[in-house]
């Protein structure tokens, strides 16, 4: 119902604003609530961790016992099944052709039937390139049977119709494809395991009769990937660096910020100017801010340049560099501050125009010079805006990122934004990476949760 | 008590003691304006001169960008050389096309898909209206970093990785939010009466969105749109990641970072601030629907 009716009375229930913010609700449901909630998990439960044995070389067949991805085993007996339908699209399928063939014994019977590609040389193509005539290819291993079998169907386990010998001339009939199953052993806990598992999940080890299991088919939850986070050697660092620049700048960004605000609410002439310069930082990229104060502090860079012509050093210093760690961190908080003040100062200007001009031309009068007008009716007013920045701020600053790249190289100061792109980007770690992500997250929410708790007492305090 | 503090304002004659109150008082407020100015000014510098730092880099020859130490002058010798050698290294001219189509098509979907919630924020009251708004700001506060991880893994599965149109699904979802909310601030600032009023003559609702509400919001839709442009062109993170072979000009300026020399980035460092410094000054009006917005 619309405001206007709404106030006339009720009517019967109106379905348009559902209507009109489905697409949004869908939207943000797919690209933003499913892959938050998948980037969890992602954190927390290793995909494959577990093997699951069969006790027959098939699917369906009951479960012999499970054992853990990374584990050698001893590969007992091999065998191609038919491919269990759904499974043909599988990456990584070991798979094996067999083919369809005809040709004499050596006792002049004619055998029809299936046997491996691998046993058979093909000689002649159609003009398709699909295989019409080939020879069966000796077997070099002297402790194998010399002859080659021929099966009822394309599966190991089928009947044996005949055996040909090497050099047969025979006819390609078919092909058909299978996928190779392995018949593994492995110890788990005291206990000796064994069965069957379609190989695309093991990789064989130098002479074939040993594996390891390259990964499994069934989740587990695991703390392994935050473990491996806490003990990276960047971890610590990178945590401590984050919350020492939110501690550092953001205290900085707010007394600016509120300066800025009030050269800006004293409406003087020209004021609409002040307001497009302070908000121009507001449009640039964090990757941008970062090359402009590397031009001002690398080594030839601005910086350098002033303090020469001004005769105050005789050689240039140099800044960024791993001995220097504080001119970074002082680097980066200039940068931070730089860019990211102006997002508070639209905000607390947003907030300062809520405050009428009755309440501060009355302090005025009564002789509240500037700082007591500030301290005693704009901050007080101003809190619920303040309360706003502070969050946005202090989740915007978990997330910076190409500016730290640019002014450390990347490793000698290091965030969690930071770290979260070095394990997905250069070390193709997915689940450590997204465990920092979720370390992001869940300090964010804490500290979201903290402003608003803190807040609310002081109020609570107040009454 | 009240004759006493009257009565100076009905007499014409007013006493010396008045005349240098009021005097100090103009003074004082003469200081004052003058102090604002100044401190404007100050903080006008410190946000102009880094940008004119890094502008005069990039509209120099190589060598000057080379040079130490470095004039404090400006654009000496002023030259197109270093922009062009940016604008020519491999990468650059390919990654800026990215950018901007991914730019676009993130503000085409992330406007189409709000415009109508907006609308529907600002026109309607309905059960469950707080709750949507509520969550619109929290989703607005989530970082990136933790969307991109899982929608890279989510792209990989589905063969949609390092593709321009997944960033730009992942754009506009970072983009929704501030849009929904912004645009139902543009549509609030039309009184519903003027809907009415077409209506009564004989408008259906659509024609009357069509024909009265359309025209007025243009332009805060317009400001809106830019605004997204300019978060997608920026965005750095997401784009890194989700992309290999076709990035954007940021992600492809930061990836080759180590291997580039200073003209090169401070060139492109100043390449892509240039949209910022002309939209913003477009959108200025508008910047409080977009960020005051959160704090009511």
């Amino acid at each position: 119902m619309t405001i206007a009716s709404g106030i006339n009375g009720r009517k019967r229930f109106n379905w348009t604003p559902y209507i009109l913010i489905l697409p949004s609700l869908v939207y943000l449901a797919l690209f933003f609530a499913w892959p938050m909630v998948q980037g969890l998990i992602l954190a927390i439960r290793e995909e494959g961790a577990l093997l699951t044995l069969r006790a027959e070389a098939e699917i369906a067949s009951t479960v012999a016992g499970q054992l853990p991805r990374g584990m050698q085993v001893e590969i007992v007996d091999q065998q191609a099944n038919p491919i269990p339908a759904g499974a043909e699209q599988q990456g990584n399928l070991l798979t094996e052709v067999w083919f369809r063939v005809r040709g004499e014994t050596t006792d002049g019977q004619v055998v029809e039937g299936w046997t491996p590609e691998r046993r058979v040389r093909v000689r002649e193509s159609d003009a398709s390139g699909k295989p019409t005539a080939g020879t069966i290819r000796s077997i070099l291993a002297s402790s194998a049977d010399p002859l080659t079998p021929i099966h009822a169907e394309a599966s190991e386990g089928s009947e044996v119709l005949g055996k040909l010998e090497a050099r047969t001339t025979v006819e390609i009939l078919d092909q058909g494809t299978l996928e190779v199953w392995y018949h593994i052993r492995g110890e788990s806990g005291n206990q000796s395991i064994e069965g069957w598992v379609p190989a695309r999940y093991i990789k064989p080890l130098g002479d074939d009769t040993h594996g390891r299991i390259e990964t499994g088919d069934t989740s587990q939850f695991t703390t392994r990937y935050i473990e491996r986070m806490v003990n990276d050697r960047f971890f610590w660092p990178a945590l401590r660096t984050t919350l020492l620049l939110i501690v550092l700048i953001i205290p900085a960004q707010f007394v600016l910020a509120i300066i800025m605000a009030l050269v800006i609410q004293a409406d003087l002439k020209g004021s609409g100017l002040f307001l497009y310069v302070f908000s121009i930082a507001l449009g640039l990229s964090d990757l941008a801010v970062g090359i402009v104060w590397y031009s001002i502090f690398t080594q030839s860079g601005y910086l350098n340049s002033i303090l020469q012509g001004l005769g105050l050093i005789d050689s240039p210093i140099t800044y960024l560099s791993a001995d220097t760690r504080y001119w970074i961190l002082i680097a980066i908080w200039l940068a931070e501050i730089w860019r990211a003040t102006a997002i508070v100062m639209v905000i607390v200007v947003a907030g300062m125009q809520a405050i009428s001009r009755e309440v501060l031309e009355a302090a005025e009068v009564f002789g509240a010079g500037l700082w007591q007008r500030v301290r005693y009716i704009i901050l007080p007013l101003l809190r619920p805006s303040l309360q706003v920045a502070l969050i946005l701020r202090t989740i915007l600053a978990f997330q910076v990122f190409a500016l730290v790249i640019v002014l450390s190289g990347g490793d000698i100061i290091t965030v969690l934004a930071n770290e979260t792109y070095r394990q997905y980007y250069d070390l193709q770690n997915f689940n450590v990476a997204a465990a920092y992500a979720s370390l992001i997250l869940l300090l964010s929410m804490a500290t979201s949760l903290f402003y608003l708790r803190a807040v609310r007492t002081q109020e609570e305090a107040a009454e | 008590m009240t004759t006493a503090v009257e009565a100076p304002k009905g007499t014409v004659q007013v006493s010396p003691e008045v005349k240098a109150i009021h005097r100090r008082m103009q003074r004082r407020q003469q200081l004052g304006r003058a102090l604002t100015y100044l401190v404007g000014i100050l903080i006008s510098l410190w946000v102009l001169v880094p940008i004119l730092f890094i502008t005069s880099m990039a509209l120099t020859t190589p060598a000057e960008v080379r040079a130490y130490p470095k004039g404090i002058l400006p654009f000496i010798p002023l030259s197109t050389e270093t922009l062009q050698f940016f604008l020519n290294s491999r990468g650059v001219l390919p990654g800026l096309r990215n950018s901007i189509v991914v730019a676009v098509i993130t503000l085409i979907l992330s406007t189409v898909i709000a415009a109508p919630a907006g609308y529907a924020l600002s026109r309607f009251i309905f059960r469950g209206r707080d709750m949507f708004r509520l969550s619109i700001l929290a989703v607005r506060a989530f970082p990136i970093v933790i969307l991109s991880i899982p929608l890279a893994v989510v792209f990989l599965r589905a063969g949609i990785y390092d593709s321009v149109y997944s960033l730009a699904l992942m754009h506009t979802a970072l983009a929704l939010p501030t849009t929904i909310l912004v645009l139902a601030s543009v549509f609030s600032s039309i009184p519903y009466e003027l809907e009415e009023a077409a209506m009564v003559f004989g408008c259906s609702p659509a024609q009357a969105f069509r024909y009265v509400v359309f025209p007025l919001v243009l332009p805060g839709i317009a400001a809106s749109a830019i605004f997204t442009f300019v978060l997608s062109w920026n965005e750095v993170f997401a784009a890194t990641i989700l992309t290999i072979q076709n990035r954007t000009l940021p992600a492809q300026v930061l990836v080759t970072l180590n291997q580039s020399s200073e003209p090169y980035q401070f060139a492109g460092g100043f390449f892509m601030m240039i949209p910022a410094l002309i939209f913003i000054f477009y959108i200025r009006r508008y910047l409080f629907n977009m960020w005051g917005q959160v704090s009511k």
